[in-house]
């Protein structure tokens, strides 16, 4: 006899030693809190959206304006900013609708797609945020190395520091800490952010390219 | 309104809760985790039934979101503790009429089957049902000629498990 017709006769029979639970205890179960992993995609995706943006309301974020207006990249900052909120609510608007497009009804292959291309599309505002990011501080550091070097000393307050070099150096120096900073600070957010990524979508992933590649 | 569809959804999932404690049993290892799996499946049947419109039977129906539930749940490690009392609930059998061959391999194939991948699993689980291969594709989101494929190969699979 085949194993696995054995395997099946012996299954159905296990019918009755299943645990049984009572009319209460399933009505109970209604009101408790879903801890599937949509939940905790959106939560830990709306936390992503929003906490860059928690950063504006520190008081020296914003005193950085006044730095900015200075170095004279004021207006390139607030153009920056601008398009990044516009980028950030069409990321968003994109997000809710995959996210609203997730059902369990669906089959199994369409449902881990749904799943993974609403997280793809935080995945990708990571990376257009980080490259922003990136940008804003090499934006920065161009504009020291090529501004003047006598005002950015004041501007900067580093009158008794700057004593042994000259302005040039300074400016070098200054902006290559800025450049420095930039990619340390970016390689170090994207690098949290691809950990929670990949701890969260890893399981899934893996699943869902099991049934994909059946399809090829 | 509301109070007669949870009565009528619980005592549904009440008359049909084997389904969901077999999937639970299949794809945990212990009660803890057995009790949780059977929650957020509850828990998600209950969100989606406003959508069942009983063009399908109930208990079909909460095949695709119990399985639906069990694969895509995030689960913290793969490894879990196996606890005794549990692990004998699954597979003895307390029937007289299996000879101890048999008996020493339907322990091994229930093994083999806590071992598979959880696709695997889901595919073994709706065969072992007695779903057609038009529902397990179905279910899957496969087509019906590569469950029959992936099905065969799971079968090798634990014929090779049962006799080395």
């Amino acid at each position: 006899m085949d194993e696995l017709e054995l395997l099946k006769k012996d299954w159905q029979k296990k019918e009755g030693m299943m645990p049984k639970l009572s009319y209460d205890e399933i009505y109970s179960m209604l009101w408790k809190k879903s801890s599937s992993i949509v939940k905790w995609i959106f939560i830990i995706s709306i936390i992503e959206f929003v906490l860059p943006h928690l950063l504006y309301l520190l008081p020296s974020v914003r005193q950085g304006m006044d730095f900015y207006e200075q170095l004279g990249v004021k207006n390139l900052m607030i153009g920056i900013s601008v398009f990044n909120y516009v980028v950030v609510f069409y990321f968003i608007f994109q997000f809710y609708k995959r996210y609203r497009e997730i059902s369990v009804l669906e089959s199994a292959r369409d449902l881990m797609r749904r799943i993974i291309r609403t997280r793809r599309t935080v995945k990708h505002y990571i990376i257009f945020a980080l490259s922003l990011f990136l940008f804003s501080f090499l934006a920065i550091a161009s504009a020291i190395y090529f501004s003047d070097g006598e005002h950015l000393i004041s501007v900067l307050n580093l009158d008794d520091e700057a004593k042994d070099l000259s302005p040039t150096r300074l400016k070098a120096l200054i902006s290559i800490v800025f450049i420095i900073m930039g990619i340390l600070f970016t390689a170090l957010i994207g690098l949290i952010y691809f950990l929670i990524y990949g701890l969260l979508i890893r399981k899934l992933g893996r699943n869902y390219n099991e049934l994909k590649r059946l399809e090829i | 309104m509301r109070k007669d569809l949870e009565h009528k959804f619980v005592t549904e999932l009440e008359n049909n809760q084997n389904i969901v404690h077999k999937v639970c049993s299949l794809y945990t290892n212990n009660r803890d985790a057995h009790n949780d799996l059977f929650q957020e499946i509850t828990i998600q049947l209950w969100k989606a039934y406003p959508k069942f419109r009983g063009e399908s039977k109930f208990s079909t129906w909460m095949y695709r979101v119990a399985l639906n539930t069990a694969i895509t749940l995030y689960r913290k490690s793969k490894k879990q503790v196996r606890t005794q009392d549990y692990h004998d609930f699954i597979y003895k059998i307390k029937s007289d009429e299996y000879d101890h061959t048999q008996e020493q391999q339907l322990k091994l194939m229930y093994d083999a089957l806590k071992q598979l991948g959880d696709i695997d699993k889901a595919l073994v689980f709706l065969y072992l049902e007695d779903k057609d291969y038009s529902e397990i594709s179905d279910t899957l989101g496969i087509s019906e000629v590569n469950a029959r494929v992936k099905m065969n190969r799971i079968k090798k699979k634990l014929r090779t498990i049962v006799n080395p």
